[in-house]
């Protein structure tokens, strides 16, 4: 299963417009610890130069982040859930170069 | 006289050689926001005309008004810092206390743009209006080791978009 992609219903609402919760299933959570690579490092301390955005950066984020949903997707389909509502994201400094990703939401069973 | 001379030179050198870059860096770093800002500017004016009266944004969750026949999240992130001669002003000005521009102007850059781009990714995804819009603020760094003052700021916005 790893490496497929899942697509579920997903919100951060406490529903998913248009559709009706049938049953709840309970949390979800999907989490990445993830690190910058030296050279990509090297080069974010370049653009300090000139600030503004890191650009490096912020594609890290969005990969490790979809990765993370994309684990909590996985969490929810083995559940036999069909959708995801009230999804959170959060950030967390866990060490000196590195962050983890962490989202979380509660599975259900739409139709 | 050439005596004077040589002293204000060798009072000079280690001045230019402390203050060289973090000036640089502070000047660089103001021209480039500064350029950032005007063209963020220029894309608010365009989307803002386009998203006006066709769409509804709002950072509650409640939608009695609207049945949308389907969904989807949305969820886009930046991360933004000031440049390194701007932290090191910072740090001078912090000991005075009060307000410190520079990231008053990178923050709120960083806070406009996720948003932008937030509508951009709605577009994309062909959904009209947005419910429930959130944004997060949390400080990220990969730096290796603690010398190394890279550090930025990471936004992230999401929102449940609707199609209608």
């Amino acid at each position: 299963m790893e490496g497929t992609t899942i697509s579920l219903h997903m919100s951060n609402v406490e529903t998913i417009p248009g559709k009706n919760i049938t049953q709840s299933l309970g949390l979800v959570t999907g989490s990445t610890v993830r690190a910058k690579h030296l050279g990509k490092d090297i080069f974010a301390g370049l653009k300090n130069i000139v600030g503004g955005e890191l650009k490096a950066y912020t594609e890290l984020l969005n990969e490790s982040r979809n990765e993370a949903l994309q684990r909590m997707m996985m969490a929810a389909h083995t559940m036999g859930a069909n959708g995801i509502v009230n999804v959170r994201f959060a950030t967390s400094n866990v060490a000196a170069g590195a962050s983890e990703l962490f989202c979380y939401g509660t599975a259900v069973i739409v139709e | 006289m050439s005596e004077g001379y040589l002293i204000a030179v060798w009072i000079l050198i280690p001045i230019m050689a402390i203050f060289g870059f973090p000036l640089t860096s502070w000047a660089l770093g103001r021209w480039y926001q500064g350029r950032l800002i005007a063209a963020l500017d220029v894309k608010e004016k365009q989307q803002g005309k386009l998203m006006q009266n066709e769409s509804v944004l709002s950072t509650s969750s409640r939608m009695t008004n609207f049945s949308a026949p389907s969904s989807t999240l949305l969820h886009v992130s930046i991360c933004v810092g000031p440049s390194t001669g701007q932290m090191f002003f910072m740090w001078i000005k912090s000991i005075f206390g009060g307000r410190l521009h520079s990231y008053d102007v990178i923050l709120d850059y960083g806070r406009r743009e996720v948003l932008q781009r937030l509508h951009e990714q709605a577009k994309s995804l062909d959904c009209s209006s947005m419910i429930n819009i959130r944004i997060e603020t949390s400080t990220v760094s990969f730096a290796k080791n603690q010398n190394n003052k890279t550090s930025s700021v990471e936004f992230l916005a999401f929102a449940t978009g609707l199609r209608s």
